[in-house]
């Protein structure tokens, strides 16, 4: 017989996980980060991606309780486990939803099946956090789902956090892991840029260089989308927008999960983009300008303004000045970058948020109670 | 069947076995384009509330009630009265009005749907005309509509509008969203 667990679910559970690449792999950055958060604390995970080929350099060591399937449609016959998780949308296969009509229709066992939501810190997610949702029509007409919306305060679902991340912190050696990537200490500012293709990127590194007169720059630029912005932003400046060469550009390789931390950890100013990242920069409680991803109708900028209430901001107008600036929804020259003074803001959000409980231990005892 | 986005206040789904009213239906834009909408219910015979959310494109059982063309009369706490061209009066529940509220004026043309035989609610038109009774002051030269501001109407709505809109002007509203549209 199962025992209980301090987190409220009784131990173990089998959880199914359902995920679409659709761009830039946060979503199954996000679904792997959950799948080995369960995992480690003793339940049994299947993770079903379109395309997990990205875990390939995201997670190349896998994880113990983690099983990998390629495709959104399991085996047949469907065998639904206790927690069914439809990641941002995926939407579930008919198979899948016939087997949990049929699962949720047997006596004495229920399937616990939960959307599992965007971040956002707009009101609509604590309000909406954790309402159930009728299934009306379709193969799964009748069962019931529930929606769950991370989020940054305790009535939403909180935030992925693993039990040893302040410790990893606390061991973790800038300069060594730098060292190993070519950065050697000579005092100089440390940026890392993970970004989709802001507009005023060419006269970011403009400013860069005119900053660095004082004090040299390294700028560690990411794989991918943030390598090629940054080439197509160097195509558009002149041959000598970098005088004395005090702008260091160093172009990552794909960093496993581990070392984007680690490269966060490093820097002095991170520009990260999305919303795993933008967790994960929080965590490591260093000054960030969040690239967030741009919407229709500029629905975006609703969001960024509700995150940077979350950073206890309007006293630091300096740093919503640049957040709007690095997203494009105000003209103007590069606004200063101000980490030290910004350094206090960063850490005390990060202390209100490790006081909450994170999202692993939020979903166990939400299932508890609803399962 | 309709989506769930489709839903509107005063519109009466099913929610199991039993006809709720939607008292309100919130819509909400998440990651990456998607939405979500959240509504509040009552039920219809039960009188119990709830609050339940669907992704936008979720189908929504909803009941289809019967509609009549009437205009709106007068406020009898806590009744709105409406009349149809007999002279024909009914009476919806204040608490029942939805977001009909927002735009309520005198003679406004609206459906008013009934369950059963009995006035729930009303529907009003998809947009609307209504004039600013307060904004702050209209910024010169500037017609990029990027930036907004708010915008009261008389019932005490704000309405999302561009710098540009001055007050006393008149604009058009999308009733489904509470969206500015245009400048009248």
């Amino acid at each position: 017989m199962a025992n209980a667990h301090p987190h409220g679910a009784r131990l173990p559970l089998r959880w199914d996980i359902f995920c679409r690449v659709i761009d830039n792999y946060g979503d199954i950055g996000v679904c792997w980060r959950l799948a080995v958060q369960l995992a480690q604390r003793g339940h049994s995970v299947r993770l079903f991606a379109d395309d997990p080929s990205a875990l390939r350099w995201m997670a190349p060591l896998g994880c113990p309780g983690v099983v990998v399937a390629a495709g959104l449609e399991p085996a047949a016959p469907y065998d639904p486990p206790d927690v069914v998780i439809d990641a941002f949308g995926v939407g579930l296969t008919a198979a899948v939803l016939k087997a949990l009509a049929r699962r949720n229709g047997a006596h004495g066992r229920v399937v616990a099946w939960l959307n599992l939501e965007y971040l956002s810190a707009e009101p609509y997610a604590a309000a909406s956090h954790g309402l159930a949702s009728p299934v009306h029509g379709g193969a799964a007409a009748g069962v019931r789902k529930w929606f769950f919306f991370p989020g940054f305060t305790p009535d939403t679902g909180g935030l992925l956090r693993e039990p040893e991340l302040a410790r990893r912190q606390a061991q973790f050696d800038r300069w060594s892991w730098l060292h190993d990537r070519g950065t050697v200490n000579t005092g100089q500012r440390v940026l890392s840029l993970f970004c989709y293709e802001p507009a005023v990127l060419p006269a970011w590194l403009l400013s860069l260089a005119a900053q660095a007169a004082q004090r040299p720059v390294d700028v560690l630029v990411t794989h991918g989308r943030a390598t090629r912005a940054v080439q197509a932003a160097l195509a558009q400046l002149p041959a000598d927008w970098n005088p004395g060469a005090r702008v260091t550009l160093r172009y990552l390789p794909a960093l496993t999960q581990p070392d984007f931390d680690h490269l966060l950890w490093s820097a002095d100013v991170n520009f990260v983009r999305g919303e795993d990242s933008l967790v994960r920069a929080l965590w490591a409680g260093v000054p960030f300008i969040w690239h967030i991803y741009p919407q229709e109708d500029q629905a975006h900028l609703a969001k960024l303004a509700a995150f940077l209430e979350v950073l206890d901001e309007p006293a630091h107008p300096g740093l919503s000045a640049y957040f709007y600036w690095w997203n494009g929804a105000v003209p103007g020259p590069a606004p200063q970058l101000q980490d030290e003074r910004w350094q206090p803001i960063f850490a005390a959000a990060r202390s209100r948020l490790l006081a909450q409980d994170d999202l692993v231990t939020r979903l166990l005892r939400f299932v508890a109670e609803n399962r | 069947m309709k989506t769930a986005q489709e839903i509107r206040a005063g519109n009466v789904v099913m929610h199991g076995k039993d006809p709720m009213i939607v008292l309100r239906a919130e819509y909400s834009r998440g990651g990456r384009n998607a939405a979500t909408v959240r509504l509040k219910l009552r039920g219809l015979l039960s009188n119990t509330g709830t609050e339940v959310v669907f992704r936008a494109d979720d189908k929504v059982e909803q009941v289809m009630l019967d509609h009549k063309d009437c205009t709106y009369s007068y406020f009898a706490d806590p009744m709105y009265v409406f009349m149809d061209a007999d002279y024909n009066q009914y009476e919806v529940e204040s608490g029942n009005m939805g977001d009909a509220l927002n735009y309520l004026e005198d003679g406004m043309p609206v459906e008013v749907v009934f369950y059963d035989g009995k006035a729930i609610s009303v529907e009003v038109p998809t947009s609307v005309e209504r004039e600013v009774i307060w904004t702050e002051p209209a910024v010169k030269g500037d017609t990029s509509g990027k930036v907004l501001k708010p915008a009261k109407l008389a019932t005490g709505f704000e309405v999302p509008v561009p710098i540009f809109v001055a007050q006393g002007d008149k604009i058009e509203i999308d009733t489904r969203t509470g969206e500015y549209r245009r400048r009248v």
